[in-house]
């Protein structure tokens, strides 16, 4: 089975608003995402945000396009951008925070997207634990995650946080058990 | 000895900001007839705040009127936030009414500089009467700071903030009084009376954390209702204000702090 129809057939098992922690390698990124933003959004009819503090939104948005997947549903919150000082063109689909240590500011985008979405449900994306984790000590990440799941759950919205295995530390893996309802591995076996 | 029953006095009605974030901060909303004092320092949101929760009004039945001290109101509609529930013919039906108060002053023949208790009295009565005619439920002066520069001592602002409070909370006329202090300031207001007469006082301002600046809003008093006194950060959309609580950190008091 391949690493898209395994994560979308697990995905697939989730009940509805659910909170997961999706823990893979990081040679099943890009498949990963296929798997998040083709098959699974598409499916149940999603509106998807995905929230990038890993690599620029336009890398993302360049994959998606040679992967032939439209953008139409898809939203993306970039907290890597500005602070790499890049003159990279703003894309349409991509609202930008300052930096990923404005952690409330992060929140607030993914609810003005969520409330710009109202006709769809949403699968928020946060891309990723390890990434937000260089720059935010482990009390206040616990804590926004805290938040941030409790409300998007409120708001039958699903949560799926990346975490790369490579870069996880003992206490990412216990923050993701603490806010996660389950915890996904992606095996990647053929 | 079995506790006494109190009674618990009745739920005062609310004037539902259409702000949901500050609407659940309020435990459903300002009590109506309040005069509550917005207070903060230039850019942390205070005018957009207001007009918010005017456009709100008058989207639901309520007129609303906004007094504009400091700035034209041409020049504010033009920097007015593009809201995608604002609707311009709010305005041209008069539900949403802009009037500039050097206008006010003018027709009242107010020229001093420097105003005395039977100029606070008249300007009151002005007002009352706008209310009036209008049928104002919603109320901004933004700002009173520049009305209070005109009164000089704390007696008359005090007279004068007392009297519009009272007027307009007759009138079941919820109010926005808007404070400009510099971020140095301990206080609320720039005379320090405002906050003690006013129902209310929401306090905005700049957060500086680790090199971010984030703009935050804290109701630390409102008459009427339970709140919280929390910390929130903001953010001003087109989709209209919106909160989120302050990360804390995991902030614990150092052992004996």
């Amino acid at each position: 089975m391949s690493v898209t129809s395994e994560v979308s057939a697990k995905l697939e098992a989730l009940p509805e608003a659910a909170a997961v922690a999706l823990r893979m390698k990081a040679e099943h990124y890009f498949d990963v995402i296929r798997a998040m933003l083709d098959v699974f959004a598409t499916k149940k009819n999603l509106d998807s945000i995905y929230v990038t503090s890993t690599i620029p939104s336009t890398s993302i948005i360049n994959a998606l396009d040679v992967l032939e997947i439209r953008l139409d549903h898809i939203w993306f919150v970039d907290c890597i951008s500005q602070i790499m000082m890049s003159p990279g063109q703003k894309h349409e689909h991509a609202i930008y925070v300052e930096s990923p240590t404005m952690l409330e500011n992060l929140m607030l985008k993914v609810e003005f997207l969520i409330r710009k979405t109202r006709d769809r449900k949403n699968i928020i994306i946060i891309d990723s634990i390890n990434s937000l984790a260089i720059h935010n000590n482990t009390k206040i990440l616990s804590e926004f995650l805290h938040i941030l799941v409790n409300n998007l759950r409120a708001k039958e919205a699903y949560t799926i946080i990346f975490s790369m295995v490579e870069y996880e530390t003992e206490e990412i893996r216990n923050m993701l058990n603490l806010v996660s309802d389950e915890i996904l591995e992606v095996e990647g076996k053929t | 000895m079995a506790p006494r029953d109190r009674e618990e006095p009745p739920e005062r009605e609310r004037c539902i900001t259409g702000i949901d974030g500050l609407d659940n901060i309020l435990n459903g909303g300002i009590p109506r007839g309040n005069t509550v004092l917005v207070t903060g320092s230039v850019g942390t949101g205070k005018t957009s705040l207001c007009l918010e929760f005017l456009v709100h009004g008058s989207l639901a039945g309520e007129n609303s009127l906004y007094i504009s001290a400091t700035e034209a109101t041409a020049k504010l509609l033009s920097n007015i936030i593009p809201y995608d529930f604002f609707d311009r013919k709010l305005v041209r039906d008069g539900r949403l009414v802009f009037i500039d108060l050097p206008v006010i002053y003018d027709k009242l023949g107010l020229e001093k500089l420097e105003f005395e208790f039977e100029e606070v009295n008249i300007l009151i009565n002005a007002l009352a009467n706008i209310v009036d005619e209008l049928d104002i439920k919603r109320l901004c002066i933004d700002s009173i700071t520049s009305v209070c520069y005109r009164l000089k001592t704390q007696e008359n602002i005090r007279d004068f903030i007392l009297k519009l409070g009272s007027m307009l909370g007759s009138r079941g006329c919820t109010s926005l009084l808007v404070s400009e202090i510099s971020p140095a300031e301990e206080r609320y207001s720039l005379y320090g009376v405002e906050e003690a007469i006013a129902d209310g006082v929401v306090v905005t301002g700049n957060l500086e954390r680790r090199g971010d600046l984030l703009r935050t809003l804290q109701v630390v008093k409102m008459r009427g209702t339970m709140h919280s006194r929390a910390k929130y950060v903001l953010d001003l959309t087109t989709v209209g204000v919106l909160l989120v609580p302050l990360l804390k950190g995991g902030s614990v008091a150092a052992p004996g702090g």
